[in-house]
């Protein structure tokens, strides 16, 4: 993890501009943003392991979070994602509540349990209403990668 | 109020279908349910969010609580699915 490189979170996973109004959209931007940023190697594959992982249950955690994941072998290093939905788009969330952070786990094949803690750090640190607030409100990408990067690491 | 502590054992964990079994479960009575690691915090199991924050996984302990009218019915259920390999 000393490479910054292969920090899960860079800049370039952040996208604050695209807005996407479906689960479907949000999922295949937020693979874009990881393909883009060179995690990964096989697109569909890993679209078509995130879409495996929907089918048994969704990633519409509520509290209007979607969180989207997948162990693949199209995956290069583990990777996190970001975007919102300030208009909020179904999830299909037991809660009936709209997702409007979105967020993306990808983590290779090999790479054991190591995707299921990072996705309960998050979960823990996005039931607190604050955390969930301010990245809401976060005007900025340099904002945003500090408070997942503190809640993924907690 | 009563409780039980039982070992997951789906594969998976309390994560993916076993998680969203639990949380529609809990969501299913009157009581008040929890879930959390044996001896740990619990949280609502009725907020898949807060059960997707503690990473159980398969092979690991859980005290379970509930807390209303139906309470014996809840945990019966709630037992089950995490007792119940997945098929």
């Amino acid at each position: 993890m000393t490479n910054p490189t292969q920090r899960p979170l860079i800049p370039d996973l952040i996208d604050l501009t695209n807005e996407p109004e479906t689960k479907q959209e949000a999922i295949e931007a937020l693979l874009d943003l990881a393909v883009d940023a060179g995690r990964v190697n096989d697109r569909e594959q890993a679209l078509a392991d995130l879409q495996a992982r929907e089918e048994e249950a969704t990633t519409g955690v509520g509290m209007g979070i979607g969180i989207p994941h997948a162990k693949s072998e199209a995956v290069i290093s583990p990777t996190i994602a970001f975007m919102r939905a300030p208009d909020g788009i179904d999830f299909d969330a037991m809660d009936d509540e709209p997702a409007t952070l979105l967020f993306m786990l990808l983590v290779p094949e090999s790479s054991g349990d190591e995707h299921l803690q990072m996705l309960s750090s998050l979960s823990r640190s996005l039931m607190h209403e604050e955390t969930r607030t301010a990245l809401l409100e976060a005007d900025s990408v340099d904002r945003v990668e500090s408070i997942i990067l503190e809640a993924v690491e907690q | 109020m009563i409780e039980r502590t039982v070992t997951v054992v789906p594969e998976d964990g309390l994560h993916a279908r076993p998680a969203s079994q639990v949380v529609e479960a809990a969501n299913s009575y009157d009581s008040s349910v929890t879930v959390g690691p044996a001896g740990g915090d619990s949280v609502d199991a009725s907020s898949m969010l807060g059960v997707t924050s503690l990473g159980v996984g398969s092979g690991d302990a859980v005290d379970l609580t509930a807390d209303g009218p139906d309470e014996q019915a809840a945990l019966d259920e709630l037992e089950t699915i995490l007792t119940t390999p997945e098929s």
